[in-house]
């Protein structure tokens, strides 16, 4: 199998220069991990970034819906992934509807 | 650890010329993920892809790959498959590539059920060429050649595979990259013509005129459009009018393979057996 090294203690990483800012993964994200952050250079203005790294519970949906490569999930034997949780469900759900940015007070 | 895409990648390619949240990403995705399952060497595969947004996947696979002319797709896999039948052949087209031009090369590779996989990633419209009236696209929607709306009724292709000899038939959607890898696998081992229809988002040139302007807005339209085999065929005339199946729709493992007959002619010609006649089939006509 084709494998690469994770990066130590990173449930969830992403690939700036790969990531087009299609919102796909925010959307998907259960646990609201991730989140765009307004970049003037990117084309959309918009990047991908980890908000709540330690709040992955590793469902790799992000990985697997990106369609640029750009995201990345640890194996779940070799990292100890959060649960879901209650606080985890609203931030996600604030993010989705604050247009997949993060809203002030999280 | 993480599965490591690049693999399989041209990375210098990279980024891909995709727009932002196309679903020909997350088919190619789940297309290396089910080959990386498989096991298969990327040196004895062949990839081939015509014109359109999908003819993209050859550039960026780092496998034996080849570019053709539009909807020619079967044709150049056919030769590939025959000249080197120990290879896998995996062909890549597009709804107006698979469907439109090569509409009559889709047919005869599934008559002849010739062992390739063909995905056809089915995203409604001709995206390339920016919104043209695909055979897929459905009735009543904005395109650039149908302004007032589609009039012309569309086309079921995995029924068309069906009724034309294809021994596996399988659709899925992006929205379901685990489903999607799952039936990839089992079209690539099958033996055998399979026909992969792959629903993809095209929310740019698609969804701009017809209210699903974001990607997540054309993926929910492909949900609420697609249902399971199992669900759909409970379902009454009326119910599985707007709908499409998903999952493998037809697998007939003992219908006889092209290669495998070839072998036959071979060594007819070698002077190893006799001519072929009717009597060696079972089903002649």
């Amino acid at each position: 199998m084709a494998v690469m090294a994770a990066p130590e203690n990173t449930p969830v990483w992403v690939n700036t220069d790969r990531c087009k800012a299609c919102d796909i993964c925010v959307d998907v994200c259960p646990a609201g991990v991730l989140a765009m952050r307004p970049d003037p250079t990117s084309v959309l203005g918009a990047m991908i970034s980890i908000v709540a790294l330690d709040d992955c519970i590793g469902c790799n949906e992000c990985e697997l819906s990106c369609p640029d490569f750009a995201i990345y999930v640890a194996e779940k034997k070799e990292y100890k992934f959060a649960k879901l949780t209650d606080a985890s469900k609203e931030r996600a759900q604030a993010i989705a509807e604050n247009n997949y940015r993060l809203p002030s007070g999280f | 650890m993480a599965f490591n895409y690049d693999e399989y990648l041209r990375t210098e390619k990279m980024p891909t010329l995709w727009c932002w949240g196309c679903g020909d990403g997350v088919i190619l995705k789940s297309f290396i993920r089910a080959f990386d399952k498989l096991g298969w060497n990327k040196d004895d595969t062949c990839v081939v892809s015509g014109i359109g947004c999908s003819g993209r996947f050859s550039s960026y696979l780092d496998f034996n790959t080849v570019h053709t002319t539009h909807g020619r797709t079967i044709a150049y896999a056919t030769g590939i498959k025959l000249a080197n039948p120990d290879k896998h052949v995996v062909c890549v087209a597009g709804d107006g590539d698979a469907l439109a031009i090569g509409g009559n090369h889709t047919i005869h590779g599934c008559r002849r059920n010739i062992d390739i996989t063909l995905i056809v990633i089915q995203n409604f419209i001709y995206g390339l060429t920016n919104s043209q009236t695909s055979p897929t696209t459905p009735r009543g929607m904005w395109t650039v050649t149908q302004k007032a709306g589609n009039i012309d009724p569309t086309f079921d292709g995995c029924k068309l595979a069906e009724a034309a000899g294809a021994s596996f038939v399988g659709r899925e959607k992006v929205t379901e990259p685990r489903k999607l890898e799952k039936l990839l696998v089992q079209a690539m081992e099958h033996k055998g013509f399979s026909y992969v229809e792959a629903l993809s988002n095209c929310h740019i040139n698609l969804g701009r005129k017809n209210k699903m302007a974001n990607a997540m807005e054309n993926l929910d339209w492909i949900d609420s459009i697609t249902v399971s085999k199992k669900k759909y065929d409970t379902l009454s005339p009326e119910e599985q009018m707007n709908k499409l199946p998903t999952g493998i729709l037809k697998q007939d493992k003992e219908a006889d393979e092209y290669c495998d007959m070839y072998k036959e002619i071979q060594e007819v010609h070698q002077g190893k057996r006799g001519k072929i006649t009717q009597d060696d089939f079972e089903k002649k006509i």
